[in-house]
């Protein structure tokens, strides 16, 4: 009993645990919405860990009431991304840097070739259809997260999520 | 991301996703186990940076934990600020007993210190009688009862009503008698003590209540004799009793040179325990005036009709005159009269000095009870909310701005944030 009551006062708190579960389960996701965002792996990794360093420290503000935990965490590396953009001065970028590519051309060259042939369209979006992209199969969230991280309705986010990813095809039209 | 599971373009931007080094990866993964720990300071760092870090860390506060420390920063100036008010409220400013508000009252204190002198009863009969050139009244009272041999051991009564015989009864028939100096002014200087706004005619009163043991009445009556006959006054009343604690006690009512009064009072509260205290001033500048102005115009008119009394010619035109005559002499002597009253108010300060035994009692308001703390609970209570009220008058606007502000900045990094998305 008194080992039970010993282990439960050295357990972390609640809050402490919900946080750890939502940074195992977003570390790669957000690394990979701000690195498409920034085009910049070192800033990428800056901001990615100012951003769950700035959610740790507002974890206690959370009110699940008003959104899921993803959307909330997501919402604060979208502002410190586009805080750093703001700070270069420079507009959102996406594209996957050489050194990524040059790794893959080990492989098919059919399978290059798509990828450059994406990535070249991807490029040719506009800022905010490319980060609707990145926010969706970048770091998976579902159409009411990523309305709640841009700031718009539902039904909103999916159109243009459906607009962006028919433009994206278009432009691979062939690649794929 | 159903829909896009087998989608080919789906699979393709996976292809395409950034994924972190796993030194990076590993680096994270230890900070927030450690709970994400501030990075040591380099030595030498921009106090900038920390700056940043202390903004930030504030930032992160929630707003509750902010709100109750600083609401008991904010009731606990409201409590310092309320006794400074208390306190600096409770020091000794006594409201003027009676009188006939502050119109009259008007400049009493600078017209008192002026005339705050030993020979202060005369200075304020001085300023009229010495234009017309005439000694003082109170010097002559006291030269008169000199020469009569009465000195100031007479004054010691008890139980004694003034009588004609009494200094009282003397000193007001001597003040009616005495030609008032204000009537012999010159027109032409009438104006001139109008303009004199620092001597003003200020009738003073006090009173003093002092605390003694049955056995100390007696002695304490005759020192309030000598203080009073220290001091030229006059003492109109007194009364002693004697018995015990609560029964004994006495009672005097005296007439003190204004110019003496505060020694006078200096005197009387070393005879006993002072109890309670309370003086008062009256403004009486005004109706002096008025009736020296008017006395004056009666003494013309009476002049006038004496030479008309000399120039008629008739009987019943003498008649007529001697009729008239014998009014304005009425009125004239009544105004006299009235100005001989106004002086002696201002010249001398109407004293009360009463001597207790026993408990004191809770109407004298010497006392401190249930009511009185009821009292004071409630003025604390009122300053506090005066001062919570102006506190949120000053501080209202400037939360307000402050709010408005903070709304513009963010509204403002919304939209810059969303520019930077092009």
């Amino acid at each position: 009993m008194s080992e039970a009551l010993l282990a439960a006062a050295e357990a972390p708190p609640a809050a402490e645990l919900a946080f750890d579960r939502l940074y195992r389960a977003s570390r790669d996701d957000v690394f990979a919405y701000v690195a498409s965002l920034l085009g910049d792996r070192a800033a990428a990794e800056e901001v990615t860990a100012a951003a769950f360093e700035r959610a740790y420290r507002k974890r206690s503000r959370f009110d699940p009431r008003r959104g899921e935990p993803r959307a909330w965490l997501f919402g604060i590396a979208r502002n410190a991304a586009l805080d750093e953009l703001r700070r270069r001065g420079r507009q959102a970028e996406l594209s996957a840097e050489p050194a990524d590519l040059a790794a893959e051309l080990e492989e098919s060259a059919e399978r290059s070739e798509r990828r450059l042939a994406v990535a070249t369209a991807l490029a040719a979006l506009a800022p905010r259809e490319r980060e609707l992209i990145a926010l969706k199969f970048f770091a998976g969230l579902s159409n009411a997260e990523i309305a709640a991280v841009t700031g718009v309705s539902e039904s909103n986010a999916g159109t243009k999520l459906h607009r962006a990813v028919t433009k994206l095809r278009e432009a691979c039209d062939g690649a794929l | 991301m159903e829909r896009y599971s087998h989608d080919p373009l789906a699979e393709a931007l996976r292809e395409l996703r950034p994924t972190p080094r796993p030194e990076f990866a590993a680096e994270l993964d230890r900070r927030a186990a450690a709970g994400f720990p501030p990075p040591e300071e380099p030595h030498g760092a921009p106090a900038r940076s920390r700056i940043r870090r202390l903004v930030a860390r504030l930032a992160a506060v929630p707003p509750r934990r902010v709100a109750l420390p600083a609401g008991g920063l904010a009731v606990a100036a409201a409590v310092v600020a309320a006794v400074a008010v208390m306190s600096y409220e409770s020091e000794p400013q006594q409201p003027p007993l009676g009188g006939r508000g502050d119109a009259e009252a008007g400049i009493h204190e600078s017209a008192l210190r002026p005339n705050v002198n030993p020979d202060g009863a005369a200075q304020s009969a001085d300023r009229i009688a010495q234009a017309a050139g005439t000694p003082p009244k109170v010097e002559e009272f006291w030269e008169a009862q000199r020469a009569e041999g009465r000195s100031g051991d007479h004054l010691r009564a008890s139980g004694e009503s003034p009588g004609a015989g009494s200094p009282d009864a003397k000193f007001h028939a001597f003040s009616e008698k005495a030609p008032s100096a204000s009537a012999t002014l010159a027109p032409a200087s009438r104006g001139g003590v109008a303009a004199q706004t620092r001597n003003r005619d200020i009738e003073r009163s006090a009173e003093l209540t002092l605390a003694t043991d049955p056995a100390g009445v007696g002695d304490a009556a005759s020192q309030v004799f000598d203080a009073v006959h220290a001091q030229r006054g006059i003492v109109l009343r007194s009364s002693t009793r004697e018995g015990e604690a609560g029964e004994a006690g006495a009672y005097f009512e005296l007439l003190i040179p204004s110019g003496r009064l505060g020694d006078a009072l200096a005197a009387l509260s070393e005879v006993a325990e002072v109890r309670s205290r309370r003086e008062a001033t009256a403004d009486i500048t005004a109706p002096t005036i008025t009736v020296g102005e008017r006395l004056q115009d009666s003494r013309a008119r009476i002049d006038g009709l004496l030479a008309q009394l000399a120039d008629a010619d008739t009987e019943a035109e003498r008649e007529a005159v001697e009729r008239e005559l014998r009014g304005e002499r009425r009125r004239a002597a009544f105004l006299r009269s009235r100005l001989a009253r106004l002086n002696r108010r201002a010249n001398f300060a109407r004293v009360s000095v009463r001597i207790e035994t026993g408990a004191p009692s809770s109407s004298a308001g010497g006392g401190w009870g249930v009511g009185e703390a009821l009292g004071d609970a409630g003025r604390i209570l009122t300053v506090a909310a005066g001062v919570a009220l102006i506190g949120l008058a000053i501080l209202g606007p400037i939360a307000l701005i402050a709010l408005l502000a903070w709304l513009a900045h963010r509204a403002w990094l919304r939209r810059a944030r969303q520019r930077t998305l092009g």
